[in-house]
């Protein structure tokens, strides 16, 4: 009986399985933007006063230095942070929900023959964004369960070690199909200059939201 | 590795989407689109609330003060208007929360969030800021890592000192009002102090400089950033004292107040932005500067 509900539940992996590896990439997308949106605001704030200082040259013009005003300006850096994420999951978290799975072996395989024969290295924007963002996802979701378990049960080597094992198995299980998938895809990719420029800066970003 | 430990893969992709669902943006956007079909209401925050941790949501305006705030007592009276008890109550709470936990900010989080929360998020976090703090709670915490927030930023608006002496008066307030160059009502998102060209003007707390630049609008203009979402910006001035990125303290002369930019006349325009929307500053004053009619923008 219990082999069936295995084999039922085995038999539904191509649902949960996509939708697991895109929401795991997500939440490192989220995690990292989130790190770093202090500096988007004082990128932002760079630009506006670059603007403003042309803007108000002229009387025509003038106006647009109200247009992100003082009060717009926060508003408007947290939208850049948004709408930077919302690009880096459509570039690397929603292709994932295509995941189709082979054997470990065969993965394995692939993925080196991959690496070998992708020379360009915006061809390994993807990749290497969808790892590092997969990484700091799985951190993210291993930190919130602890959290979890901890102000439920109040139970703190219970909670550390639920951490630890829910990370190991991220890790082990998810982290490396998200990337072999990207990897897979990096081939077939279009829009490369614009993925390495919205990617570029999420890679660092998920660098240092990695803890 | 196929078809092997469907339950942990089940699992852990189970974990993944909740997470997504209640920590990000994008899982935000699909519970809204899905209360929007089902005609429910959303418990989802608006998205742009899931930046700096969740904790960047502007309080609602405070009560009117009765009298001075002594600066160590500006967090309780932060807190005090939240939970609607007086600051004499919270007080000592706060401070002895702060003894056990090490930080303001985690003390005021054992307010809102409950001492397990805040001592776990201590354990957990980078720093004892509020947003590392935040970052370390589950989903769950949602509610009142906002309330502490909240709570946080009145405090800091409390603690604020003022940029010209008291007895510079006001020539324009806050509020909505006909604008004396454009003519349309629009809202004046500070206050306009009628200082002479030359005046010194002093940071009202201690934060870094976030913008010193100069435009034909606001003039030579300088924000300063003093954490927990709390940001005063200064206009119109003759000079600048300090640069982008400079640290600075309460009272330090940052700026000469002058007659830069779109004006009728000099004067100081000084405003508070509590995470990202302009407040009345005499909201957190007791002792209001005289009203005079003078120079505006």
């Amino acid at each position: 009986m219990q082999w069936n509900v295995a084999e039922r539940v085995a038999r539904v992996r191509w649902i949960f399985l996509p939708l697991g590896l895109c929401a795991l990439v997500a939440v490192g997308a989220h995690a990292a933007a989130d790190v770093v949106s202090e500096r988007v605001l004082w990128a932002v704030d760079r630009v506006d006063a670059f603007f403003d200082w042309i803007w108000s040259a002229w009387s025509f013009t003038a106006p647009l230095v109200d247009l992100v005003g003082l009060t717009q300006r926060t508003w408007f850096a947290r939208a850049v942070a948004l709408a930077w994420e919302l690009a880096a999951d459509a570039l690397i978290a929603v292709p994932l929900l295509g995941y189709e799975e082979r054997d470990a072996s065969v993965e394995w395989q692939l993925a080196r023959d991959l690496l070998r024969r992708t020379r360009s290295p915006l061809r390994l924007v993807r990749p290497v964004a969808t790892l590092l963002v997969a990484l700091a996802g799985a951190f993210s979701v291993a930190r919130m369960v602890q959290g979890s378990l901890q102000l439920a049960l109040h139970v703190w080597w219970l909670a550390s070690l639920a951490r630890a094992a829910v990370l190991i198995a991220l890790l082990v299980l998810l982290v490396p199909r998200a990337a072999f998938r990207s990897l897979e895809q990096a081939r077939t990719s279009r829009y490369r200059v614009v993925a390495a420029v919205v990617l570029a800066p999420l890679i660092l970003a998920a660098a240092l939201s990695l803890r | 590795m196929k078809n092997r430990l469907p339950f942990l893969e089940l699992a852990l992709s189970a974990l993944c989407l909740w997470a997504g669902w209640y920590r990000t943006p994008a899982g935000a956007l699909v519970r809204s689109v899905g209360a929007w079909l089902l005609g429910t209401r959303s418990t989802a925050r608006p998205l742009l609330a899931y930046f700096g941790a969740g904790t960047l949501v502007p309080p609602r305006p405070p009560p009117l003060l009765a009298g001075p705030v002594p600066p160590a007592q500006a967090l309780a009276y932060g807190a005090a208007a939240l939970l609607d008890e007086s600051p004499a109550a919270v007080g000592p709470r706060l401070r002895a929360a702060a003894d056990r936990l090490g930080s303001d900010d985690a003390a005021l989080l054992a307010l809102f969030c409950g001492e397990d929360a805040a001592r776990f998020a201590v354990d957990q976090a980078r720093s004892s800021a509020l947003d590392d703090l935040a970052r370390a709670l589950p989903p769950r915490s949602e509610g009142c890592i906002g309330r502490t927030a909240q709570a946080a930023m009145l405090g800091g608006a409390y603690a604020l000192g003022w940029p010209l002496p008291a007895t510079v008066p006001i020539t324009s307030p806050f509020g909505v009002r006909e604008h004396p160059l454009l003519g349309e009502m629009r809202l004046h998102t500070g206050v306009d102090l009628g200082a002479a060209v030359g005046t010194p003007v002093r940071a009202v707390g201690a934060g870094v400089v976030r913008r010193a630049s100069s435009d034909g609008i606001n003039g030579r203009i300088l924000i300063l950033d003093h954490g927990r979402g709390v940001v005063t910006t200064y206009c119109h001035n003759d000079v600048l004292l300090v640069r982008d990125g400079q640290h600075v303290d309460k009272g330090q002369i940052v700026a000469r107040s002058g007659g830069s930019g779109r004006i009728t006349g000099p004067h100081l325009h000084y405003q508070i932005d509590l995470a990202g929307e302009p407040v009345d500053p005499l909201r957190f004053r007791a002792q209001h500067p005289k009203t005079a009619t003078g120079p505006t923008d």
